[in-house]
């Protein structure tokens, strides 16, 4: 069961890279955030009066990022199960002995996945963006400091490069076991014998409202993504599955935009903060807050796509 | 090995398959005769296991594939009609995919896909994309897909179809092969290929089998006919 999973995850994150939209998606993504990136630093750098409390309230509360982002999360799951359908692959897939909410899921991770893959060349402003700054200590590099990093490099490699290549079990198992032995034994030692700091970080800026941040965008993007493969599970056409999770997602999105009008103190805006995935960034996320209602709301609306995924594939049974 | 019993299946109002029995014993190469749009091809996508059946029920190697699809499934080998592929996947690579899907190990998965691509003859473009291969030889990589896990019982659906005659000619002699190890239930129009490889027939129309017996027995039932006289005779009279 396992196994067959694996082997799906793996060859739908490839089919990524096999096709151009991939490449797209991740160069216009990567415009995007760099100009916004290059706006939020002109902010920082600002003297006199002007500037910004918040960073990534310049990166992720702003409207452009959003009308960008509007068109991600439709571009990476129109594929998914539409294009299997219209090609007719599908019932290769099924008539393997893979169970569908195993198929479903399998879909879902490596989709998610490559999401991931999509904000990771983000992280290299962060330094900036925390103005972090670093000291290294090259006196604290003794045997023991050496075997703790050494080992954690090694789990590093075994997680993200051997595990996704695809090594055999009993190599990633010794991989484990030596690296997983080098970090523990080097970790015990260092702490107990050397007790210096390898490296100490001082970030001049809170660092929190990023990773509140990142774990916004986590949320929000598992939610657009599984509404993206429930829309492309119920259609032939990529194009269209691509154009219906569009509007979908629209709900989520534009009602966030920035509407001087409105009255905050107002029933509709009240609503409209349930779901509007842009005011949850630009008021909460991005200063730092979780707010235990918007997680649970991309939660259970992630869950509920993903299970609606289940039946519409499982429908063909009955139709 | 295959045993069907009274199956039928709705598509909305329209009955695609009506109270179909069968039975295949091991080690048989059965042919599934029709005309288009009979039935045989539903027929092979429940047994497959890609629907499910309206009522009646069916066992693999004794398997309900109702109830056990998962362990039904690891027995059969299927070739869908038309056979879809990963285009854009190499040969080798799509078929480590499908062993790894099938919840074979990796090193199975090699030996099973270096022993497929070797009787199938996909050894010389084992590193072409499937997009780039003609008919004939994605026609043989679903093949060898089919019998990448070494499965009991082969479902194919109109193997030959859109091949030119020698690749029909030596996609025959492979299906008498594998006959030797597997049992098989193929589907196909071309009446004397059936002649040719199956030791049993079914013949199916409109849904529900019209006849069914060996070669022999069905011609001497209709009085010595070849089989396109009886093939024709029997689609229309129902």
């Amino acid at each position: 069961m396992m196994r067959s999973m694996f082997s799906l995850i793996r060859r739908e994150f490839a089919a990524y890279f096999q096709s151009p939209i991939a490449y797209v998606v991740l160069a216009v993504f990567l415009l995007v955030t760099g100009h916004l990136f290059a706006l939020t630093l002109n902010q920082l750098t600002e003297s006199g009066p002007r500037g910004v409390e918040f960073p990534m309230m310049i990166l992720l509360g702003d409207e452009r990022f959003w009308l960008v982002f509007l068109f991600i999360p439709p571009l990476l799951t129109m594929r998914l199960l539409a294009e299997e359908r219209g090609s007719g692959t599908l019932e290769m897939l099924m008539t393997a002995p893979i169970r569908d909410w195993e198929v479903v899921l399998a879909k879902y991770i490596a989709c998610y996945a490559f999401y991931i893959v999509l904000w990771l060349p983000t992280l290299l402003y962060l330094p900036i963006l925390l103005n972090l700054q670093a000291v290294w200590d090259w006196h604290a590099w003794t045997l023991f400091s050496g075997m703790m990093v050494g080992g954690l490099g090694l789990l590093v490699i075994l997680f993200f490069v051997a595990l996704p290549l695809g090594m055999s079990f009993f190599n990633m198992f010794l991989m484990l076991l030596i690296g997983g032995t080098l970090y523990g034994v080097g970790c015990w030692m260092h702490y107990h014998k050397d007790a210096a700091h390898l490296v100490e970080l001082t970030a001049k800026i809170d660092p929190f409202p990023i990773l509140t941040s990142y774990i916004g965008v986590l949320l929000a993007g598992g939610m657009f993504l599984a509404l993206g493969m429930f829309v492309s599970s119920l259609v032939r056409s990529q194009m269209v599955a691509a154009l219906i999770s569009l509007i979908l997602s629209l709900i989520f999105i534009v009602t966030g935009f920035w509407r001087p009008e409105m009255d905050t103190a107002s029933l509709t805006y009240r609503i409209l903060l349930y779901f509007s995935v842009p005011l949850h960034f630009s008021k909460d996320f991005t200063r730092g807050l979780l707010d235990s209602r918007e997680i649970l709301f991309y939660l259970s609306t992630t869950i509920f796509f993903l299970f609606m995924t289940i039946r519409s594939l499982e429908s063909r049974r009955w139709r | 090995m295959i045993r069907v019993e009274h199956l039928t299946k709705y598509y909305g109002d329209y009955p695609a398959v009506r109270d179909v029995s069968f039975e295949v014993s091991k080690g048989q190469i059965v042919g599934f005769l029709g005309p288009n749009g009979a039935g045989k091809s539903t027929t092979m996508r429940i047994l497959a296991g890609f629907n499910t059946a309206t009522s009646g029920k069916a066992w693999i190697d004794g398997i309900d594939i109702f109830w056990k699809p998962i362990e039904a499934r690891r027995k059969i080998g299927y070739l869908p009609e038309n056979c879809p592929l990963y285009t854009e996947m190499r040969v080798e690579e799509y078929l480590n995919f499908r062993g790894g899907l099938k919840g074979l190990n990796r090193k199975t998965t090699r030996q099973r896909s270096d022993y497929v691509m070797e009787r199938c003859w996909l050894k010389e473009v084992r590193r072409q994309l499937i997009g780039t291969l003609s008919k004939g030889f994605r026609q043989r990589v679903g093949l060898a897909d089919a019998l990448l896990a070494a499965p009991p019982v082969l479902i194919l659906d109109e193997p030959t179809a859109g091949l030119d005659p020698a690749q029909i000619r030596e996609t025959r002699k492979l299906i008498r092969e594998l006959g030797e190890q597997h049992t098989i239930l193929l589907s196909t129009h071309i009446l004397p290929e059936v002649e040719m490889t199956c030791d049993w027939l079914i013949i199916i129309h409109q849904g529900q089998v019209a006849t069914e017996g060996s070669l022999d027995s069905i011609r001497r039932q209709s009085g010595h006919k070849n089989l396109e006289e009886v093939f024709v005779q029997l689609t229309e009279a129902l």
